[in-house]
């Protein structure tokens, strides 16, 4: 056995529910296995317990009955802003082989070996981390794994902020340096790697072991186990469509007033985002009209981030830009545009909280709208959580949440307001599949009111299934704009905002 | 199930991440004190000597890293990476503040060692506070011959001292931990204790 | 964060070993720590100033600007012994201030001495990156690597917290948060930012020390160097070259005294 632990029980400080509850599992040396589960049910924990991390670093109180640690592990954390410790590409890379005691001449070498092999060309390795996208820093997090040559690979959704070739880079990568290691991967996108690897093992909400076995026994022996658990699995986006009352919570759609549908509500003529003095972002010409779906697709490090940021005017700007008919004065950092008319979503949710518990946070938006009684601020903001699937975490502080659960708290308190614009980065990323169509369909919800949606997306299926239009961001600039195919309706959007309003 | 004893007692030194927050948590409040020199220099006019009423912050990051980490050796490292901040910014006081760092930064550590670590309330963030101020006297002398000070005027600097001291390094001190406390982010510095291991064993 | 701190040329006292650099400047603060004459005082600022000029990498106009900065250090650190200060040769007298000869002198000293060690601080730190005195003290001095890391990764997080400070401020406008003007804004200030930013640099903190950890860093076990610090011939340049400023600045006061006062301390009956 490479890993190993038996009757694992483990439960933050002053938590009611357990996180896992006497369980166990083991792995053979140079086995694959692929850990499937709902956001929250304890997959990143689990890896930490088996690499050790928790308790050595992490005090969390857990108890086992026997425990196998391997002797050494490689991490690919779930968020890639928090696994680096140096401020330089090279530095990062230099830090592991330091501790690894390579010979100095023989860094520069290792490292431009590995960064080809995670497919992230740079010309300067001395390159600082905080100018890298958010694709780009997983590759770079890949890549110093790749340096340890650890007896065990622990990755938890590497491929998680990938576009989809990058995705294919990634598994490629993988593939090629686990020949003789023990891999255990936790991904909710699984496409790629169902294939491959020898064994799936399946938790349940609660964090018990649902299922253990090979891909194709699980994918057909426990099809409905996964659907009602909404995890992943190949065909899953076929399934939605068909049954999509199923998965569709119900939601309230009310129609927005006034709201003028023959003008565009954000219209962008030679409008360009700028990160210092050099434009991140060029935009020719674009329209979005209330009731659009834009779909915002791309590679990593195309400027799909820098795009949104530069619509919220978050970097300095310059060009013609109008929003619901007003042209934002000024140029540059002067120019500010007016925060109750256009929403954002981050890309990294952490950087959208300012308050301490998941419920202050989503009823700080409301609290800002005003107009409300505390009573009904609350039960508003808890209406909110359910469909987002996150009652029962109230009193949480918002870091104190898995990774999905951030991403939906997020994109929660973005939503509760209602904007005439709302921008979102990368929302569905890390989610499992009941998460990933809730959000979908609020974001759907929310068009048919009449507010437009401009989502930035790996995921080929939105882009397909619910945009109106499709921009796609190449090298820096928006090179083409096409109108979506939509196959939610399968009508135009306009039109279709249009009936729902006057009807 | 004897694991949970095994993990209990683990070595109660300082930790990578106690080393980091310490010293990080020092470096901010550098740098805050830093641009608070601005502030100081607004009170300076008002009073003579008034600046003294400011000097308890630099004891600030020791008792606040003590009453958040809980180790031995914390207050000291806090002291030192504080004043390391100055020299880093090229503060004209630079490297004098380096001594002062390590007497004042020894002085809390005395007091808390005093209390075998045991106890950290207010009382005893302001104990540590003005034993740092204490400290700083001693190195004042040596160095800047306060006691050919007028002796009125030594007693005014020094109880303005002492007193900024109890107040910013133990009161403020004090709130700011409670505040971070109820942000839940002191659960990652404190090491767990027995009763949550033993709710382990409850259904 | 401090453009304003990079230099615009290296000197050859740039490329002497920190660690080493930092020895001799202790030998020097402490030399200067023990002066109680002051002519000595006066021509040791003399000569660590003329230094900064001459090696510190920075154009004259910056370093200028810094010494000019240093009369802001003489003030403070002299005013209060000269109105306070004990002595029994009253020059003048108002209230509660005082001035006597002795008192007057001993500030002077002081304040000159305020003056040298703040040239012989920045001396040092115009010349050494921090990073790279963290990373000598490692090499050379066998400083344990989990203390130097944590330095070095702290002091690089710094920057880190400052734009977590700017996020912070557009999540904030984003979400609507207007704060006030005046004192209530400012205590909106306080609690909109200081714990928050606080608990953040911890949680900062400790994720960073995860991540060391998960790279397989032992904290105290060999390792190589991706820069390497090793000594050179500008290491015995540096303390040859500080030696004879020390031995100048001593002559100077013997050869041209100013002030003619051996020791400055108090003797008298008070
Ligand atoms: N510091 C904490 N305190 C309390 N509860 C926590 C803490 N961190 C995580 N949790 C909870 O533990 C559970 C497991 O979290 P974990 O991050 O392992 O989930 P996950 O399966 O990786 O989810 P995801 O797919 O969303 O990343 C979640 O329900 C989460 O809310
Ligand atoms: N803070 C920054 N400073 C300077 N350049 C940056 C910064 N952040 C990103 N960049 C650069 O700007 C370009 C666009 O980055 P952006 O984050 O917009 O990409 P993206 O399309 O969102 O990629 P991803 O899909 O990986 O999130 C990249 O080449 C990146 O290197
Ligand atoms: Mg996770
Ligand atoms: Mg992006």
């Amino acid at each position: 056995m490479a890993v190993s632990v038996t009757d694992l029980r483990l439960k933050f400080p002053g938590e009611k529910a357990f996180v896992f509850k006497d369980v166990s599992l083991s792995v053979p040396a140079g086995e694959k296995v692929l850990l499937l589960g709902p956001s929250g049910c304890g997959k990143s924990t689990l890896l930490q317990v088996l690499g050790g991390l928790i308790p050595a670093v992490i005090d969390v109180p857990l108890k086992y009955a026997d425990i196998r640690k391997p002797r050494s592990c490689g991490y690919v954390f779930q968020d890639p802003d928090t696994q680096f410790c140096m401020p330089y590409v090279d530095e990062e890379l230099a830090f592991v082989l330091e501790n690894r005691q390579v010979a100095r001449e023989d860094m520069v070498p290792r490292m431009r070996e590995a960064l080809g092999r995670v497919g992230l060309d740079l010309e300067e390795l001395h390159t600082p981390i905080e100018r890298l996208s958010l694709g780009m820093k997983q590759r770079l997090a890949l890549a110093s794994v790749l340096l340890l040559e650890p007896e065990v690979l622990l990755l938890d959704e590497p491929s998680a902020l990938l576009d989809p070739e990058g995705r294919q880079q990634i598994w490629e990568a993988v593939r090629g340096v686990s020949a003789g290691r023990t891999v255990l991967i936790v991904e909710h996108r699984i496409e790629e790697i169902v294939n491959w690897v020898d064994r799936i093992v399946l938790f349940a909400p609660d964090g018990s072991i649902l299922a253990d076995g090979k891909p194709a026994e699980i994918f057909t022996a426990y099809r409905r186990t996964l659907q009602e658990n909404g995890i992943w699995y190949p065909g899953v986006w076929e399934d939605y469509i068909r049954h999509r009352d199923t998965w569709n919570s119900g939601l309230v759609q009310s129609p927005q007033q006034g709201a003028d549908l023959a003008a565009p509500v954000l219209s962008l003529r030679g409008f360009v985002g700028l990160r210092g003095d050099a434009p991140a972002i060029m935009v020719e010409e674009a329209e979005v009209y209330a009731g659009d779906f834009v779909a915002v697709v791309g590679p990593n490090g195309a400027g799909k981030s820098s795009l949104l940021l530069s619509l919220m005017q978050l970097l300095p700007t310059a060009g013609s830009y109008v929003l619901e008919g007003r042209l934002l004065k000024g140029r540059g950092r002067k120019r500010t545009c007016p925060s109750d008319r256009i929403g954002f979503v981050f890309q990294n949710p952490e950087f959208q909280f300012v308050a301490q518990t998941v419920l202050e946070e989503t009823a700080f938006s409301l609290h800002m709208q005003g107009g409300m009684s505390r009573a009904e601020v609350e039960r508003k903001a808890e209406d909110c959580l359910k469909t987002f699937h996150l009652h029962g975490l109230e009193n949480r502080h918002p870091y104190q949440l898995s990774t999905g659960q951030k991403r939906r708290l997020s994109v929660a308190t973005a939503a509760v307001r209602r904007q005439a614009v709302l921008l979102l980065d990368e929302p569905t990323f890390g989610q499992d599949a009941r998460n990933a169509f809730a959000i979908l369909e609020y974001c759907e919800a929310l068009r048919r009111s009449g507010t437009a949606i401009v989502m930035v997306t790996h995921e080929r299926e939105i882009a397909e299934l619910a945009a109106t239009q499709v921009w796609e961001i190449q090298g820096g600039s928006l090179t083409a704009i096409k109108s979506g195919r939509r196959r939610l309706e399968g009508e135009g959007a306009a039109s279709d905002a249009q009936e729902e309003v006057s009807g | 199930m004897n694991s949970s004893t095994m993990q209990m007692d683990r070595p109660k030194g300082l930790k990578l991440s106690d080393l980091l927050v310490t010293i990080l948590l020092s470096l901010v409040i550098g740098v805050v004190y830093h641009f608070w020199g601005s502030v100081n220099d607004l009170f300076k006019p008002l009073f003579f000597q008034a600046d003294e009423l400011m000097y308890g912050m630099w004891f600030l990051a020791s008792t606040l890293a003590a009453l958040l980490i809980r180790k031995p050796g914390v207050a000291l490292l806090a002291e030192v990476a504080a004043a390391h901040v100055e020299i880093l910014f090229g503060s004209e006081w630079g490297l004098q503040l380096a001594i002062y760092g390590v007497a004042q930064g020894l002085a809390a550590e005395l007091i808390f060692a005093l209390f075998r670590y045991r106890k950290f309330s207010m009382g005893v963030a302001a104990l540590a506070g003005m034993a740092s101020g204490l400290g700083s006297f001693l190195v004042d002398v040596y160095y800047g011959y306060v006691t050919d000070y007028s002796t009125w005027m030594i007693v005014l600097k020094y109880v303005m001292r002492l007193i900024s001291s109890a107040v910013l390094a133990g009161y403020l001190a004090y709130a700011l931990t409670k505040a971070l406390e109820a942000t839940g982010v002191t659960q990652l510095l404190r090491p767990v204790t027995a009763k949550d291991y033993e709710a382990l064993d409850h259904d | 964060m401090n453009r304003f701190l990079t230099p615009s040329r290296h000197t050859w006292l740039h490329r002497a070993n920190p660690s080493l650099k930092l020895a001799v400047l202790i030998m020097l603060f402490i030399v200067t720590i023990q002066t109680r004459s002051i002519d000595f005082a006066v021509y040791q600022a003399a000569v660590y100033i003329a230094l900064l000029f001459l090696l510190s990498g920075y154009p004259a106009w910056k370093v200028g600007l810094l010494v000019l900065s240093f009369s802001l250090v003489f003030v403070s650190s002299s005013l209060t012994m000269i109105l306070f200060g004990k002595g029994d040769h009253v020059w003048w007298q108002w209230g509660l201030f005082r001035v006597s000869e002795e008192s007057f002198y001993r500030g002077l000293h002081l304040g000159f001495r305020a003056i040298a060690f703040a040239a012989e601080g920045l001396l040092f730190v115009m010349t050494t990156p921090s990073v790279k005195l963290f990373y000598s003290l490692m090499q050379n001095f066998r400083l344990p690597p989990k203390f130097a890391y944590s330095f070095m990764a702290s002091i690089r997080l710094l920057s880190i917290v400052w734009e977590e400070f700017l996020i912070r401020r557009q999540a904030l406008r984003i979400r609507g948060v207007r704060t006030g003007r005046g004192p209530s804004g400012l205590l909106q200030h306080v609690r909109l930012y200081a714990v928050p930013l606080l608990s953040q640099s911890i949680r900062r903190a400790h994720r960073v020390a995860v991540a060391m950890e998960a790279k397989q860093f032992s904290g105290s076990g060999r390792r190589t160097y991706y820069y390497p610090s090793a000594f050179s011939r500008y290491d015995g340049l540096a303390v040859l070259m500080f030696v004879i400023a020390l031995t100048a600045a001593y002559y100077a006061a013997a050869a041209v005294p100013w002030f003619g006062i051996e020791d400055v301390r108090y003797h008298g009956q008070g």
